[in-house]
């Protein structure tokens, strides 16, 4: 299972993924990104069954930028998870539901993190975990998760909890990409 | 837990009290044992009617939205509020809507008629069956623990003070016998002279 | 053919016990179920084992109906054995595991409550899970509605979730006389009957305390 976490800090969202690409016994890729900007202010870090992931957040990304250039006027963070819920709860109805986890991470004056499962359940919250992984972090970022961590401090906290998933995954994850989500938009730490 | 209703965990409780009712739910959002969310309200608001709903969160997220346009719409149309009562066959007849593909949620209504100032409180099944009653409904995960409670709890024509801790200390203790009902809990008291009090509970964390 | 089943599914109602300072109780309904067919509307639960002991076992009465002679055997072999002396309750409730652990790869299907005397002279309630795990504790429901009684018990025996009105701390826990404790079976039962088709009838409450025992019988719903 791939590793999606996000952290809420306060002026900017990071959102640690895994980079390993797995499929049965073998990695095929160890520099995956698991992390889709969506327009300027938004991300969407992504996982689940392979094919329906990509085919989900293309299909999600495409339609909010077509959104942005019909009206003039990008979606809000808030928008674009309530959109993507909207998509998978109907889908889970479907003959085929698509099966992805998604976080949606966010800055629009404030930052903003939504915790989105294939079911369509989508919570706002200040961290989040995604399969697995959050059997073994959200203990940790329950204890150390605060209103008020800098952007050091979360990388700090993010540090933490990639340590723990590498001392207790029973796989190789290929350590973790960071991404970090501001007011100036979405890029790749370090 | 392949059972859809019980994925996510939670419960509602609505009483009647004299010239009140009260409505109140747990906060918890899981995800079988882990606990996702502590601030997930399953009560909503649509005019004077409160709403709440258990069972699955992407239904209750499903429905709760649905219902807010559909009530919105009615208000337009007919240029007059919403009774309980609506609500309540509004409710109803959007879950039956989905007799064999049905959303997987156990709403409650609580209200006042706005004309004839009767406290109304109902639940329904997944399907839309209602069940009106004089005194309490619950729904959830925690229906039995909260049978139990609020059976012997309640009594007839409280004030909305003791009303507020009856119903309190109904959800909280049939919360703590109930695994995935908890994180806290949310507690509405309507009054005939359209006042409404919020307040949250703090509870245990596991 | 369908294989042998060895467990059926008739049982009592519900049963509940509270521990008091100088006192136990042991309460149980006189309906006897079976599915959804009352089979009896005053047959007791509550077995009398002597030494002052009292059981109820909730779950399939026949296995119940077993625990009782074990145990009966088990106690009269202490008598010989120890020329008369009395059983404790703390080597009763040993005994009950014994017994049900015995059983760890057939279990009784039961959820045994056991009330009596401790040696210190405060009253004892044990309970049981079909294997034998068991623990001392101040309240306990068992059977059908179990589920119904034990938030309520939580509330009204340990104050669970009160507060002091003064200090605004969680309400300090105090010994509940007798008559309180009497009056919260009553209403826990009423409330239980009131929702749950297997309970009903009749209630009957023992009462131990260390002048003896009473019983009291107390009108349940009967539809």
């Amino acid at each position: 299972m791939d590793i999606l976490l996000g952290i809420r800090t306060q002026n900017e969202v990071l959102l640690i993924t895994s980079r390993s690409l797995a499929r049965g016994i073998s990695v095929l890729k160890s520099d995956d990104v698991k992390v889709l900007e969506c327009n300027k202010h938004t991300a969407l870090a992504f996982s689940g069954e392979p094919g329906d992931t990509t085919n989900f957040v293309e299909f999600i990304r495409a339609n909010v930028r077509l959104y942005g250039f019909q009206n003039k006027q990008e979606l809000t963070t808030h928008a674009v998870a309530s959109y993507a819920r909207k998509e998978l709860a109907t889908s889970l109805r479907s003959r085929k539901p698509y099966q992805v986890n998604i976080l949606v991470a966010g800055h629009n004056g404030t930052p903003e993190l939504h915790w989105i499962d294939y079911l369509g359940t989508n919570v706002t919250l200040p961290y989040a975990a995604h399969g697995y992984a959050s059997y073994y972090v959200l203990s940790t970022l329950d204890r150390w998760w605060t209103e008020t961590l800098t952007l050091e401090e979360g990388l700090e906290l993010a540090r933490k909890c990639i340590d723990e998933l590498e001392k207790r995954m029973p796989i190789d994850f290929k350590g973790c990409n960071i991404h970090v989500v501001d007011q100036n938009g979405v890029r790749l730490h370090e | 837990m392949s059972n859809p209703s019980e994925i996510n965990g939670g419960s509602a409780v609505a009483m009647i009290g004299k010239d009140c009712v009260a409505i109140a739910c747990d906060l918890r959002l899981g995800l079988q044992s882990v606990t996702v969310s502590g601030d997930f309200e399953k009560i909503f608001q649509y005019g004077g009617n409160f709403v709440a709903f258990t069972g699955l969160a992407t239904d209750v997220q499903t429905v709760s939205t649905e219902l807010r346009q559909k009530h919105a719409l009615y208000e337009m149309v007919e240029e007059r509020s919403m009774e309980p009562n609506t609500a309540a066959h509004l409710v109803s007849s959007m879950l039956y809507s989905r007799r064999f593909a049905p959303w997987f949620v156990g709403p409650l209504v609580a209200g006042i008629n706005s004309t004839t100032g009767e406290p109304y409180v109902c639940s329904f099944d997944s399907i839309g069956s209602m069940d009106v009653s004089h005194d309490f409904v619950v729904t959830g995960t925690a229906t039995n623990q909260l049978y139990g409670m609020a059976e012997s709890l309640y009594e007839k024509d409280m004030s909305p003070e003791q009303l507020f801790e009856t119903i309190s200390q109904t959800l909280l203790c049939a919360a703590d016998r109930d695994a995935i009902t908890g994180s806290g809990g949310l507690v509405y008291v309507i009054e005939k002279n359209g006042k409404v009090t919020k307040k949250l509970l703090k509870s245990r964390q596991d | 053919m369908s294989r042998f089943n060895p467990y059926g599914d008739s049982s009592g109602g519900s049963s509940l016990a509270i521990a008091g300072a100088d006192f136990a109780i042991l309460a149980g309904d006189t309906r006897h179920s079976t599915g959804f067919s009352i089979d009896s509307r005053d047959q007791s639960q509550i077995a009398d084992l002597g030494d002052g002991l009292f059981l109820t076992s909730n779950g399939f009465s026949a296995d119940a109906k077993q625990l009782v002679d074990d145990l009966r055997t088990q106690i009269k072999w202490y008598h010989h054995n120890n020329n008369d002396h009395k059983l404790s309750i703390s080597a009763a409730a040993r005994t009950t595991m014994m017994l049900l652990y015995g059983k760890r790869f057939f279990p009784y299907y039961v959820n045994p409550i056991m009330i009596g005397m401790a040696d210190d002279g405060t009253g004892a309630v044990y309970s049981f899970d079909p294997l034998g795990s068991y623990d001392r504790e101040p309240s306990r429901a068992a059977g059908h509605a179990s589920e119904l009684l034990m938030p309520f018990l939580d509330n009204q025996v340990t104050f669970a979730n009160q507060l002091d009105p003064q200090t605004g701390e969680p309400r300090k826990r105090l010994d509940l006389d007798l008559q309180t404790a009497v009056d919260l079976v009553k209403d826990a039962f009423t409330g239980a009957a009131e929702r749950q088709v297997q309970v009903g009838d009749t209630l009957e409450i023992v009462i131990l305390t260390k002048d003896g025992v009473d019983r009291q019988y107390y009108d349940l719903r009967r539809d």
